[in-house]
């Protein structure tokens, strides 16, 4: 009568949980002031009706838990569907697990209304792009989930959602179980016995703690919390490198409407000519990544054998894209233009999966300059790395389809932890290593390399000077580095505990900032499935979110930043322009067409994709006859601080005045008239 | 009879030469004509009268509205009596993705109709109505099928979505800017004569335009599709389309449009492939899909490109059992795999109905043109069947041309005529008509969707078919029976892909076992049935998760306590449900 039983005790802790869960609220107060994501949505209403001459709410989509989720527009153009100013897309919380992003967009809401950065664009804001997933944060038991409440069946069996975590000691908290097994992995850190670390079996240790999320087995398949409720990942769901058949990815990109949302308000809206993320990754201080395999390489294109003997091209060779629309060219039909792109899927070469060279170029120099920002603002930058962007996510479908300059940006970690040794630490992480270039790690001296290959327990055999050696040949890169240091026993960095990094620094900061409070200590429990288990860990969101109090002061010196950037969007201007009387009644009209802005006019990855419209100049006037050149010229690319000529060959016999005028979708607009000289 | 009174009227009519594709056309009864092609109202008509003629049997639903608001149906076959439509093994078929490629639609309603007409009549036909769901989109781009049949077009226009374009870009492509010039319903040819050109007539016939040989001027310039040049002129066209290709629109392999030509901004960007995913998905059921397209005499399978990799090994067991059989019951198409045989694509339909929905997925692409001959038969049976997937070679155009004049009485060739046109001047005017190259005179209709009908059918006839019967019951002990399931699977498709398992698309099917005052003990899948080998689940044991494999036997045991009725049921999303009972005590 097992099962019996089990429904007793399922039932009583429902029960309880429904007891305490209406009066308690978490007792972590140092975390009372953030923002829910009704009181979220009700800043922005309040914030329309406060000032409705330059902003309004649209809804951008309805989460499947029935939420909503609002954009406030912020600009000059709010009363206008058609928009001549170019936008800015800002995303929050994506994930819905990091509540600090959702303060950075409700501040930003703030700094751009007092410092009328919406003057002369729009700025498109959203606090919350999983709101399902954020009201976690302050609802009780405290729970940490980047699902949506999409129904998703995890485990595969006759009920769906039927088996997430609990709060089964009543503290408030779901948090981790650690429980004695002959199968376990982990052990208590030595002078840390808070912290859990796995068994090093090369050292001769054997594990003795399972752990698990805190919770019980409902559905009695004998597994433990495998089906929470929902969902979805909002911040997987995008199309750039969409993963399938992941738990928490999604059937198809866009199956969310979240992401849905997203796509079709940005692509109804070709102003948007910059997006922001606020979340766990910052390519204003570390651009996208790169060293990905299976990138389209349209300098070495190698022709499928089945092709190859149509077009006449060799197997084995590699051809460059031109080369390659060259040969096709002869076989395509007539009027059938043969684009990079028709070839590219015709030989299914693939998407782009590397940042562009170009657009690296100006994500360095601006988070060169953000560095300095923070400096100058005695703003400490000895955090924990922020994240690494996600296959799916925002900011990779923003950057690879989009075509536009793309920022993410965290505004928190935990604070680095640092030993208190008397040698003086090299300072260096395999983390930092892996994104140094080459040539920085060669810079760094066989002295601190030398420490550092110590400090981690490097093998006797690797010398500094012979992996300063291995680099300069191109046998080892930085990124293989730490990929191997990564790989090695014990984790990384090794140090005498044996605890993670993270792992230090969270105790570092429970212990010193929290007095303790973000920490659980570890006490028995009588598990119903396990028997005898103790409870306890970090409180979930002790990670990455701050107390309230600090919120402000980071923001303050963070989220201005974003204003920043945007001021170096592509702006297109009609520079100079000149005409010349060629006799027989013909001009030479000259234009001078710059980007007065720092960034490109699109990205590199934008010209690439053909998605950012391109830019337009007409010339016109009454009975303009156009000897050479047309009425309209289509701008495709221009970059940051750069000028292009643009020229145009003309009879005007009915006047002398032409107007020339510059339109973009979302790089601002300009226009002129032209007198011409001469005779007609 | 009335069916076959049809077929021979058609033989008679074709015979005496008097269907030409501007005849008559007949009036839309059931059964169905096909000795014509439908044009959208034609199409509604069509639905409309086999679900008045069969209301028990049929259901029409208008899924969604197509960019420009017309209606897409879909049609359901399905006996309620032998069952909800849900509990019985879905079959998919759908054409006309491709707005030109028009006769894929003849072909879905020559299905639907040849399913109802002989339902109670022909038994196979019966059994297959009986046991199966059928669903039905005939016509998938309703704008596309509009447009192609009511303006000026060649063969392969007309075929994506109505999407609007961005007005700027799409402003200066010229791509979908063709003028039927001649006002002849056809967009042909234009050739101008040029002392420097690169082409000459073809010997045998001066319809047929060859390449000078290297190193001389031809006597005539090609000079593209007819059309204005819009380059020079001064108006911008301003309703300029952009092309999105409703078959690269899915949400399975998915790309951007620079990396897959066609491809909207995001998937499910069309409304029909939208209405179509959540359609399919509101059927579970459906494991197997049929989507007909023209050109090129083939079936194919995916994956659609080779960065995918192979299929799961036992799913292509499968697929080959299916497409070798669809490879007799129409000769001369192929069976073939996507990327490998044709090219890559990112996207499309069949992707992602074979890796999201778990269906498997054929793409049927229609038409043939070495069958447009002009050879006895002796010379027919020798001939060497040299093809160029989408395009024919010189010797079968002139052979083409022939079977124009003398089988099709010249409906299929536009002759070339003289044209002054306001930029190139004196030209001439021709080719190959709109309804041809791609599309077969009409007389060749009705055999064509019948053989590719048959092939949907022999894969229908092939949707897993379970039985469950308790093979053995015993007491083993004072409080403990021993009860043994049975499910065989008849049929060579299997009751979940095996690649739905590997990736869990969804929950395997189910067995269940259970009864008041019984418990169950222990359960699970018997791995040798002579000597009582059991892999016991270790939880839950009343609930086992399976599949059953194609033409496969699977065992189960359960070992029970108490004393009752205990009550076995199987569940599948496209297998159905069974149960069978039996007494413990």
């Amino acid at each position: 009568m097992r099962t019996g039983f089990k429904l007793l005790i399922i039932s009583t802790i429902s029960l309880f949980l429904f007891l305490i869960s209406s009066s308690l609220i978490h007792s972590q107060s140092f975390w009372e002031g953030y923002h829910s994501p009704e009181q979220a949505n009700n800043v922005l209403t309040e914030t329309a009706q406060n000032h409705p001459d330059i902003t309004r709410v649209h809804t951008l989509a309805q989460s499947p838990g029935g939420r909503e989720l609002l954009v406030l527009e912020i600009g000059p153009e709010v009363n206008s569907e058609e928009k001549s100013l170019p936008a800015i897309l800002v995303v929050a919380n994506m994930e819905g697990v990091i509540p600090i992003t959702t303060e950075a967009s409700l501040k930003l809401v703030d700094l751009v209304i007092e410092e009328n950065a919406a003057d002369n664009k729009t700025w498109y804001i959203l606090p919350n792009g999983n709101p399902d997933a954020a009201v976690r944060f302050f609802q009780s038991p405290l729970r940490k989930d980047v699902r949506n409440e999409f129904p998703v069946n995890d485990d595969m069996d006759d009920q769906v959602g039927e088996d997430g975590p609990e709060d089964i000691n009543g503290d408030g908290f779901v948090t981790t179980m650690r429980y004695k097994h002959p199968q376990g992995e982990w052990i208590p850190v030595d002078g840390e016995p808070r912290l859990m670390r796995r068994a090093d079996r090369a050292k001769g240790e054997r594990g003795i703690y399972k752990i698990h999320s805190e919770g019980i087995d409902n559905d009695g398949d004998g597994q433990i919390n495998e089906d929470p409720t929902g969902g979805i990942n909002v911040n997987r769901n995008f199309p750039h490198l969409f993963r399938e058949f992941t738990a928490t990815g999604g059937a198809w990109p866009g199956s969310t409407p979240e992401a849905r949302g997203i796509f079709e308000f940005v692509f109804s809206r070709p102003e948007i000519a910059m997006t922001f993320s606020l979340g766990e990754t910052n390519f204003a201080l570390q651009p996208p990544r790169g060293g990905r395999q299976g990138s389209a390489d349209f300098q070495n294109i190698q022709i499928p054998e089945s092709f190859a003997d149509q077009i006449g091209a060799d197997p084995n060779a590699t051809y460059t894209m031109d080369e390659v629309i060259r040969m096709v060219e002869p076989l395509a039909p007539p009027g059938f233009e043969i684009t990079e792109s028709v070839v590219a899927s015709f030989l299914g070469l693939g998407a782009v999966v590397n940042p562009m060279q170009e657009d690296l170029v100006f994500y360095n120099e601006l988070a060169d300059r953000y560095k300095e920002y923070l400096e100058e603002h005695g703003f400490s930058t000895d955090r924990l790395s922020p994240a690494a962007a996600k296959d799916g996510s925002f900011e990779l479908w923003s950057y690879y389809h989009l075509g536009i300059p793309t920022f993410s940006m965290d505004f928190w970690t935990l604070p680095e932890f640092r030993e208190e040794t008397e040698d003086e630490d090299s300072g260096l992480t395999p983390e930092k290593i892996g994104e140094m270039s080459d040539e920085e790690f060669v810079d760094l001296g066989e002295e601190t390399i030398g420490q550092f290959l110590e400090e981690v327990g490097a093998p006797a055999q690797f010398s500094a000077a012979q992996v300063i050696g291995m680099v300069q040949g191109g046998m080892l890169t930085t990124s293989r580095i730490a990929e191997m240091l990564a790989q090695m026993p014990g984790g990384s960095p090794a140090s005498p505990d044996g605890a993670s990094a993270e792992d230090k620094a969270l105790i570092a900061w429970v212990d010193n900032e929290l007095n303790g409070e973000g920490f659980i200590e570890w006490s028995e429990f009588d598990h119903p499935d396990l028997g005898t288990v103790e409870i306890g860990g970090p409180i979930p969101f002790v990670k990455n979110t701050p107390p309230y109090v600090m919120v402000d002061s980071l923001l303050s010196v963070q989220v201005p930043w974003i204003v920043t950037l945007s001021e170096k969007m592509a702006r297109l201007n009609i520079m100079s322009t000149d005409t010349e009387y060629l006799g027989g009644g013909i001009h030479r009209v000259t234009a001078w067409i710059e980007n007065e802005n720092y960034l490109p006019f699109p990205t590199a990855m934008g010209v690439r994709n053909q998605n950012p419209k391109p830019a337009q100049i007409f010339l016109q006037a009454n009975g303009l006859d156009f000897i050479e050149g047309r009425e309209r010229t289509l701008i495709e690319s221009l970059g940051g601080m750069e000028a292009k000529k643009f020229t145009w060959l003309v009879r005007s016999p009915e006047t002398r005045l032409l107007q020339l005028r510059l339109e973009t979708t979302h790089a601002w607009s300009d226009r002129s008239q032209i007198e011409l000289g001469g005779s007609r | 009879m009335k069916f076959i009174y049809t077929l021979i009227l058609a033989l008679l009519l074709a015979a005496a030469g008097t269907i030409s594709l501007n005849a008559q056309k007949s009036s839309i009864n059931v059964p169905l004509p096909f000795d014509r092609y439908y044009d959208l109202e034609d199409l509604y008509k069509a639905i409309e009268v086999l679900n008045e003629a069969f209301p028990e049997l049929t259901t029409a639903e208008v899924i969604t509205q197509s960019e420009e608001g017309r209606d897409v149906w879909a049609f359901t076959i399905n006996n309620p009596e032998t069952g909800d439509h849900l509990a019985k093994p879905g079959v998919y078929v759908d054409g006309n993705i491709h707005g030109n490629e028009i006769q894929a639609t003849e072909v879905v309603l020559y299905l639907m109709n040849y399913l109802l007409t002989n339902y109670g009549e022909v038994e196979k036909i019966t059994e297959l109505v009986d046991r199966n769901a059928f669903y039905f989109v005939p016509s998938v781009n309703v704008d596309g099928r509009y447009h192609f049949f009511n303006n000026a077009n060649t063969p392969s226009t007309n075929r994506g979505l109505r999407v609007p374009g961005d007005g700027i870009r799409d402003a200066v492509s010229d791509r979908s800017i063709s003028n039927d010039l001649n006002n002849d319903g056809s967009i042909t040819q234009m050739r101008k004569r040029d002392p420097f050109g690169q082409w000459n007539t073809h010997p045998e016939d001066p319809r047929l335009m060859v390449r000078a040989e290297p190193g001389e001027f031809g006597e005539w310039t090609l000079l593209g599709q007819e059309r204005y040049d819009i380059t020079e002129d001064t108006q911008i066209s301003e309703d300029a389309e952009r092309y999105v290709d409703p078959n690269r629109d899915w949400g399975s392999n998915w790309a951007p449009p620079y990396v897959q030509r066609g491809a909207g901004d995001y998937p499910f960007m069309g409304n029909v492939s939208k209405a179509i995913a959540e359609y399919m998905v509101g059927r579970p059921n459906i494991i197997m899909v049929f989507a007909f397209h023209n050109t090129g005499g083939m079936f194919l399978r995916g994956p659609g490109t080779k960065a995918r990799g192979p299929l799961n090994p036992s799913d292509v067991a499968v697929y080959d059992i299916l497409g070798e059989n669809a490879e007799k019951i129409v000769p001369g198409y192929d069976y073939l795999i996507s990327w490998k045989d044709l090219y890559s694509t990112y996207g499309d339909f069949t992707e992602f109905t074979y890796n999201t929905i778990g269906a498997f997925s054929f793409v049927g692409e229609l038409f043939m043109a070495r069958q447009e001959t002009y050879a006895a038969y002796e010379d027919l049976m020798s001939a060497d069947h040299e093809s160029l997937g989408f395009g024919t070679t010189t010797e079968q155009d002139l052979q083409r041309l022939k079977f124009n004049d003398n089988v099709a009485h010249g409906t299929l060739f536009k002759e070339w005529e003289p044209f002054d046109h306001p930029i190139y001047g004196e030209i001439e005017i021709g080719g190959w008509a709109k309804m041809s190259t791609r599309i077969s005179h009409p007389f060749m209709l009705k055999d064509m969707a019948h053989r590719n009908a048959a092939a949907v059918l022999f894969a229908a006839a092939q949707t897993p078919k379970v039985e469950m019967e308790i093979t053995r019951n015993e007491r083993i002990d004072d409080n403990l029976n021993r009860v043994r399931v049975r499910l065989v699977n008849h049929n060579a498709i299997p009751t979940m892909t095996n690649h739905a398992v590997q990736n869990q698309l969804y929950p395997q099917d189910m067995l269940t076992a259970e009864g008041n005052n019984i418990r169950v003990v222990a359960g699970g899948r018997v791995t040798d049935r002579y000597r009582d080998r059991v892999n016991y689940k270790e939880h839950r044991p009343e609930l086992q998760f399976l599949r059953v494999p194609g033409t496969s036997v699977v065992y189960y045991d359960f070992l029970v306590e108490g004393n009752g009725e205990l009550t076995i049921n199987y569940n599948s999303r496209k297998a159905g449900q069974r149960t069978a009972n039996t007494t413990i005590n």
